[in-house]
């Protein structure tokens, strides 16, 4: 009550003749995005942290020493070693900064998926009115060179209508532009998990799975991230590479047990095709899981929890595997 | 009869075997919008485009929607082009209020959402039947539980108080002239009746929009204009013995019962599958506190009949087959967008009590503001150096659009107690013209997300 007191505007009409009364709206003018929030102070440096920090100093020095030593040793041998070992120590240092720089320019561009995705999540909570244009705005532009996507931005444009509050806003978006990607993703998800499968069950070596793993893992990633507009935050980068990391272990072992289990099995041709297409299906669902993953954590709206991906479809197709092997 | 023609029956009968039906009730106050929500939703499913948040539509499985032959011969059929003419005509007004019942019958094809029921049946089929009747017939259905002595004890209770004991004045004097347990007379009864008719009728008209208005018959008899079972009314008391005009009246109260209000709830109400309750609060807000009251109470009783679940005094007629409930409040576009959510908030409070006692029952309960016919937009205006949020629309009987600021919408009943009368205008806008022309249907509000809830289940 005391909010009205102060605030309250009796019922009134106005002319809309006089023109001057009406505040034209800005229509998704995709305005500059706000600055990522400030990061919490950090917390108190653990001891943990003091040892690190002196052992890297500790290793830099004696990689600075040892740097300079083999510069001096091969300059001491000849003008022409000492100019190789330069070059070459300059190659890895500008690769390296590149290396470096192109980490920053993709966590910028996570930063911003990051707050995307806080800016729909708190537009889902509050369910204001009139701030979601500015996110759609924003959506847009990060898919304003797509083809694919425009039709269904088209759409979205059509059925948003001044009515919807935020929530709702959202909520279009993810049912009209997100499924759309969210097809396409899911589609790169069940192909690297066939392809995987695939290719570790007719592998004959360890290694061989590794590799395969590895590069199908890392090319679905970056696919996955493309479809979306953005990368993984970096929490989400480190979770989704310890993830892949175990993948590779799986694969690794895998191959091993099979080996085990052949014997065990009395090494019929059977069991040795069992085991293995066996084994390449564990290597597609773990791949799967990945790409999955992936989708979680590039996406600019969170899946609610009727449009999240599941395995389900991925399995199936996977159990096609022994017909394909065969 | 060749064996292909056999088959041809064979699948046709199977086809009809995999229909759904489902009986939408759509329940409502007079004057809450009945009528234009079930045009707005059947010409919306008809053309299909502005129900993004119908899943069958958004997924595409939705293949189109057709009207049918109505299951219920005997029952007229919902006047849906002439209504759908008032709305997009060139002189584009509201439907005259509803008199009587109508029924309509809309098919919805779509393609199942699993592949198992893809394989059984490339087409699934939806027989949405909705029924119209007017409002005023609703508050019928709680004189099933009441005998005439709690009627009347209820009813002349309601009436010595204001603001309805100035309009009952006359029928007030007519009832303390008599003698219950006088020898019954006809013209007495018929005197009574037709002074507690206008009282009700007063009532209807009275500014402070009163929804407590018993039996439902009396203002809007339909086909019973002057027949017996409509000479009566309550009286004070306790039973009297054979003769009396007491007895005569609660003999004409039962009867009234037996074959108009049971027959209505049987032939109408007893089957429904899904349920809408359209409350017009931003009209009662509008008429004031003593007008929110009463329809809080009207909504509650005009609900009992069907939120009794097992061991219910209906029961036997009920089952317990409603089991997903909307509330809605209607007219949304009479305020500006921000103000849905208090709106919202606001019948919450209304109903809380009974969404709990429905919800309690095993239902799903939802509620909503919603608009069947989207009238205005929600504009801001600067005036004296605020921003408002305000609604832009033409007025009935005026032909230029206006701005409007109809004040802040309170979020709950609490809120209330301290404003004045005048806190708040909303003025009646009618359909924008041109709106008929558009392929995709009639401009809403939250129409669609009605229906999801309502019936995409069904469509899936």
């Amino acid at each position: 009550m005391t909010v009205r007191d102060r605030d309250w505007v009796p019922p009134l009409e106005l002319d809309p003749a006089d023109e001057a009364v009406l505040i034209e709206e800005t229509d998704a003018a995709l305005p500059a995005i706000p600055p990522p929030p400030e990061p919490d102070a950090p917390r108190r440096a653990g001891l943990g942290r003091w040892f690190a920090l002196g052992l890297a100093a500790v290793l830099a020095v004696a990689l600075g020493f040892d740097t300079a030593d083999l510069l001096t040793r091969a300059f001491a041998t000849s003008w022409t070693l000492g100019g190789l070992a330069v070059a070459g120590l300059a190659l890895a240092g500008v690769s390296l900064i590149g290396m470096v720089g192109r980490e920053f320019l993709n966590l910028r561009r996570l930063r911003r998926i990051e707050t995307l995705r806080a800016e729909a999540d708190r537009l889902q909570r509050t369910r204001g009115h009139g701030e979601a244009d500015r996110y759609a705005g924003e959506l847009a532009a990060l898919y304003s060179r797509r083809a694919e996507i425009a039709p269904a931005m088209e759409r979205l444009r059509e059925l948003v209508t001044d009515a919807h509050d935020d929530g709702e806003v959202i909520r279009l978006i993810d049912r009209e532009v997100m499924t759309e990607i969210d097809r396409r993703a899911y589609q790169a998800v069940v192909r690297a998990a066939r392809t995987t499968a695939l290719v570790t069950a007719l592998s004959p070596a360890a290694i061989v799975d590794v590799a395969v793993v590895f590069w199908r893992n890392l090319k679905l990633v970056r696919e996955v991230a493309a479809l979306y507009g953005a990368r993984p935050g970096y929490a989400g980068s480190l979770r989704l590479l310890r993830r892949m990391l175990a993948n590779l272990a799986v694969a690794g072992a895998t191959e091993s047990v099979h080996h085990v289990a052949v014997d065990a099995l009395g090494g019929t041709l059977a069991a040795a095709i069992s085991t293995r297409v066996g084994q390449g299906i564990v290597n597609g669902l773990l791949t799967a899981r990945v790409g999955l993953a992936a989708m979680h954590l590039c996406r600019p709206i969170a899946f609610s929890p009727e449009s999240r991906p599941s395995l389900g479809h991925i399995r199936a197709e996977l159990l096609h595997l022994p017909k394909d092997v065969l | 009869l060749s064996l292909n023609a056999l088959f041809e029956q064979a699948t046709d009968a199977a086809g009809r075997l995999l229909e759904t039906d489902v009986r939408l009730g759509v329940t409502g106050l007079r004057r809450s919008g009945k009528t234009v929500f079930t045009t707005a939703v059947v010409e919306n499913l008809l053309r299909g485009g502005r129900l993004p948040f119908l899943d069958a539509i958004s997924s595409g499985r939705f293949q189109a929607a057709r009207l049918r032959p109505q299951p219920d011969h005997d029952v007229p059929r919902f006047a849906l082009e002439s209504h759908l003419a008032a709305l997009t005509g060139p002189e584009s007004h509201w439907p005259e209020p509803t008199r009587g019942i109508s029924q309509l019958r809309l098919s919805i094809r779509c393609r199942p959402s699993s592949a198992l029921w893809r394989t059984v049946q490339p087409l699934a089929t939806v027989n949405l039947d909705i029924v119209d009747y007017p409002g005023e017939w609703l508050l019928d259905l709680p004189l099933l539980g009441q005998s005439f002595a709690e009627w009347s004890a209820f009813t002349i209770g309601l009436a010595e108080r204001e603001p309805r004991a100035a309009l009952a004045a006359g029928w007030r004097g007519w009832l303390s002239d008599t003698d219950p347990a006088a020898p019954a007379e006809e013209d007495r009864a018929r005197e009574g009746a037709a002074l507690y008719t206008a009282y009700l009728n007063r009532c209807r008209e009275a500014d402070c929009l009163l929804s407590i208005l018993q039996p439902g018959r009396f203002i809007e008899p339909g086909d019973l204009k002057d027949a017996p079972l409509l000479t009566f009314c309550p009286l004070p008391g306790e039973a009297r013995g054979r003769g009396t005009l007491w007895a005569l009246m609660e003999e004409r109260y039962e009867a009234y019962k037996t074959n108009v209000v049971r027959r209505f709830f049987t032939d109408h109400f007893a089957r429904l599958d899904r349920q809408i309750v359209l409350v017009d609060v931003l009209g009662a807000l509008g008429a004031g506190k003593a007008a929110l009251t009463d329809m809080k109470r009207a909504l509650e009783m005009s609900l009992e009949p069907f939120r009794h679940g097992a061991g219910g005094w209906l029961d036997w007629l009920l089952g317990r087959k409603i089991d997903r409930v909307l509330f809605a409040a209607t007219k949304a576009d009479h305020v500006a967008a921000s103000q849905h959510g208090a709106l919202k908030q606001l019948l919450d409070g209304l109903i809380g009590e009974a969404r709990n006692a429905i919800r309690f029952d095993g239902a799903e309960v939802e509620t909503m503001a919603l608009a069947s016919v989207k009238c205005t937009e929600t504009v801001l205006a600067e005036h004296e150096g605020r921003t408002l949020k305000c609604v832009r629309g033409v007025p009935l009987g005026r032909d230029k659009p206006t701005v409007l600021y109809p004040g802040d919408i309170p979020e709950d009943m609490g809120a209330l107690a301290a404003a004045d009368a005048r806190a708040y205008r909303f003025l009646s806008f009618r359909p924008p013209d041109g709106v008929g022309g558009d392929p995709r249907g009639l401009p809403h509000i939250r129409l669609d997300q009605a229906l999801q809830f309502l019936v995409g289940d069904r469509l899936s």
